[in-house]
């Protein structure tokens, strides 16, 4: 496992954790003007255990990934997509 | 239950944060606890612990099956939610015994699910009183009344 910092790996570690398939797990970061936007990737059977009931998992991603964006000044935005 | 798997999603966690922490565990009648403790640990106690509570989620989602019977994943840092269930079960009781006295019901809440849980039990401890959750989202108002 890396060592790496920040945001992107913050949200690496988690849905690796919650996914059935962590190897089809990719996360991008973009710069958007003042935000930064968290793209995850993850396979079609993942994405409802992704999101969760009610979408809490979503947000409980949503909610590290800010976390993880406070220690470095940065306003972060999540997507959760299907990858292909 | 074997809690490496746990302990060492939680030092990735910490380490992807770019946070000194370390991961200590306590094993519970209720489950292992994780109270995650240093200095740098204050940043998931932020916003009311809001981060520490998507933590615990996050856990669960991942970990809670492994779980026999009702047991369950405790994540904790700077043992902060322990000091906030200690509160809310005093309140919890303080809230009963008015009820008993006054015979008036008592509020408390919205409360999350665990948190319910926590005024059940404690409540329960009490006789002459009963709890009852009212409401339809996912937290809920927790009245404490007289039993009649």
């Amino acid at each position: 496992m890396s060592s790496e910092t920040g945001v992107r790996a913050v949200v690496e570690v988690l849905a690796k954790a919650l996914a059935d398939r962590p190897d089809d797990v990719r996360v991008t970061e973009s710069q958007h003007k003042q935000v930064t936007l968290i793209e995850l990737f993850v396979s079609p059977q993942d994405i409802a255990k992704l999101i969760g009931r009610q979408g809490r998992t979503a947000a409980a991603l949503r909610t590290l990934a800010s976390t993880a964006g406070e220690r470095e000044g940065k306003q972060v935005t999540l997507e959760i997509r299907e990858s292909r | 239950m074997n809690t490496t798997p746990i302990v060492d999603f939680l030092n990735r966690v910490t380490s992807a944060l770019g946070i000194t922490a370390s991961v200590n565990v306590e094993e519970t009648a209720d489950g292992p606890r994780f109270n995650l403790t240093g200095e740098e640990a204050e940043l998931l106690v932020r916003h009311r612990g809001e981060p520490l509570k998507a933590l615990q989620h996050i856990v669960d989602s991942s970990y809670g099956r492994s779980l026999e019977g009702d047991k369950r994943v405790f994540v904790d840092a700077l043992e902060y939610r322990k000091g906030k269930d200690i509160e809310l079960r005093n309140m919890a009781k303080f809230l009963a015994e008015k009820a008993k006295q006054s015979g008036t019901d008592q509020q408390l809440g919205p409360l999350n699910p665990y948190e319910r849980r926590i005024v059940h039990l404690a409540v329960a401890e009490i006789p002459g009183v009963s709890t009852e959750s009212v409401g339809d989202a996912f937290s809920k108002t927790v009245l404490i009344s007289l039993q009649k």
